[in-house]
């Protein structure tokens, strides 16, 4: 009777143990490979979709501003040098050019001497700002106030001049040049203005040869570049014109080197 | 003379008066009793809430002792690992910014910013030992710096700049502490004179030097751009440092 109790208690166990286990890994593969498949292609649709509307509006409105940080320290030297000393610049001013993707599209600053780039233009920027606040403190008048008021007027000044060369340009039948273009052409000013505040520093009467100097250097190099954005936009050459507003945006250096280089006034 | 004889009948009405006097005799009698009949009450009240407060008390304070001494105070964490704030390797971080000439970059893996704070606190101090109130200032300044230094390190680094601004904020606080060295100096060192601009420079090409080393060998890849970053440094010391001199 013992025996024949244990026999049958020993048989059906072996085929419920299996039963089960199929059933949860079907289940649990199934669900997981259908979950999987929804959040790939969901993911995939809200990641594509949100990627190209961010990239077609940022290259509606700026360039990429990865290009204009592709510098090493060679090409900062010398377009210091071109920026500070435009007349010995013995080369073209015409910048380089490379087909990508059938399209023409100009070199990074690495490779080319001529091309905008925005490491300089900032770097000129907080150099003015803390010649500014030593000018300040030499003077007596140093406060955080008067810093933060310095750095405003500067960022009021770039402003002026992105405007001034925007202006230019549309008035002379070329609106196609990206806006980061114009920011680093402007941004450019602020080297020749460190330079007379730095002089100023060193002897204050170095301050009245340095800034005429440095405004002249800035008003050829902007007339010698904008001379060739324009000539790469527009094809044909109105002489007298382009020449009288180039000399207008060289001459409107003078005005505002001379607002944003009184410090303390 | 009959007329003289009425007038002083015109007066015993006034005579009248003790009788309204009478009438005041029977009121203050009458206020008297329920202050007597109400004193009870008061009493009473005053007894019963005298043995609720001491029948509340003694409960409350056994079962407010059972209980902190129970769970609280062995279980407890130290209040600074509970807010976060690691000391020891503040100090550690701290020591090895003191060597401007081997700066151990691994301390510096893991961000914080209790030691930046701590620093940025002590230099406000310093300047307020001066005279000059620059607390509000000098959290504004690390902030736009730190986020300046973000741009411009990410943007020359490329695709492969994985600098975040925690990190950048952490690195640019703990590399003032030469700042607050000097800003402790210039207590001392008169400020006329061309000495503080010296130590000045000295200072500042110290935290520059370190916060370049730093930058270039935490982030993967900022070698061929060491003197651009810094320069950028640089620029951020200098401009604190004209907190301490002028």
């Amino acid at each position: 009777m013992y025996d024949n109790l244990g026999g049958q208690a020993g048989v059906p166990r072996p085929p419920l143990n299996p039963q089960p286990t199929p059933f949860a890994n079907a289940s649990y593969g199934a669900g997981s490979g259908f979950l999987r498949a929804g959040l790939g292609v969901y993911g995939e649709k809200i990641l594509g979709s949100s990627s190209e509307y961010v990239q077609s509006n940022i290259s509606r409105y700026f360039s990429d501003p990865q290009y204009y940080f592709q510098v090493n320290d060679q090409y900062v030297r010398n377009k210091l040098k071109v920026v500070l000393f435009p007349f010995l610049h013995r080369g073209h001013w015409t910048r380089i050019t490379e087909p990508v993707g059938g399209r023409l599209s100009y070199k990074p600053p690495v490779y080319d001497i001529n091309a905008p780039d925005l490491y300089i233009p900032l770097m000129a920027f907080g150099t003015y700002v803390v010649l500014a606040g030593f000018l300040l403190g030499l003077s007596g008048k140093f406060s955080p106030e008067a810093l933060s008021l310095q750095f405003t007027k500067g960022m009021v000044g770039w402003f002026l001049q992105v405007l001034l060369l925007k202006v230019s340009l549309y008035s002379l039948g070329s609106g196609e040049a990206p806006l980061l273009d114009i920011v680093a052409y402007a941004g450019y000013a602020f080297t020749g203005m460190c330079v007379a505040v730095l002089g100023r520093l060193m002897w204050s009467y170095s301050y009245y040869f340095m800034m005429p100097w440095t405004c002249l250097c800035m008003g050829v190099f902007l007339v010698k570049t904008m001379k060739r954005v324009l000539f790469a936009e527009v094809r044909s050459y109105d002489s007298s014109k382009h020449h009288y507003l180039l000399l207008f945006m060289a001459l409107a250096q003078f005005p505002l080197f001379i607002w944003l280089c009184s410090v303390g006034a | 003379m009959a007329k003289e004889f009425t007038v002083p009948p015109v007066v015993f009405p006034s005579g009248g008066n003790p009788g309204t006097g009478l009438q005041q005799r029977r009121l203050p009698t009458a206020p008297f009793q329920p202050p007597r009949s109400a004193n009870l009450p008061f009493m009473s009240f005053d007894v019963g809430s005298a043995t609720a407060s001491s029948s509340f008390s003694a409960p409350v304070f056994g079962g407010n002792t059972v209980g902190i001494g129970g769970t609280g105070f062995e279980e407890e964490l130290p209040l600074l690992e509970e807010l976060g704030i690691n000391t020891r390797q503040i100090w550690r971080k701290t020591v090895s910014i003191m060597n401007p000439f081997r700066v151990n970059a691994n301390l510096h893996e893991d961000s914080d910013l209790s030691g930046p704070f701590l620093f940025l606190m002590a230099f406000g101090l310093f300047q307020l030992l001066a005279g000059k109130l620059h607390f509000g200032i000098l959290l504004g300044w690390v902030t736009v710096a730190a986020l300046f230094l973000y741009v411009v390190f990410n943007m020359l680094a490329g695709r492969n700049g994985n600098l975040d601004l925690y990190r950048c904020l952490s690195l640019l606080g703990y590399c003032m502490f030469p700042m607050v060295i000097l800003s402790a100096f210039s207590l001392f060192i008169p400020q006329g004179g061309m000495g503080i601009f010296i130590v000045t420079a000295i200072f500042v090409l110290w935290s520059t030097r370190v916060c370049t080393r730093l930058l270039v060998e935490l982030a993967s890849c900022g070698d061929e751009h060491r003197g651009l970053i810094a320069y950028a440094c640089f620029l951020i010391y200098m401009l604190f440092s004209l907190l301490v001199i002028f």
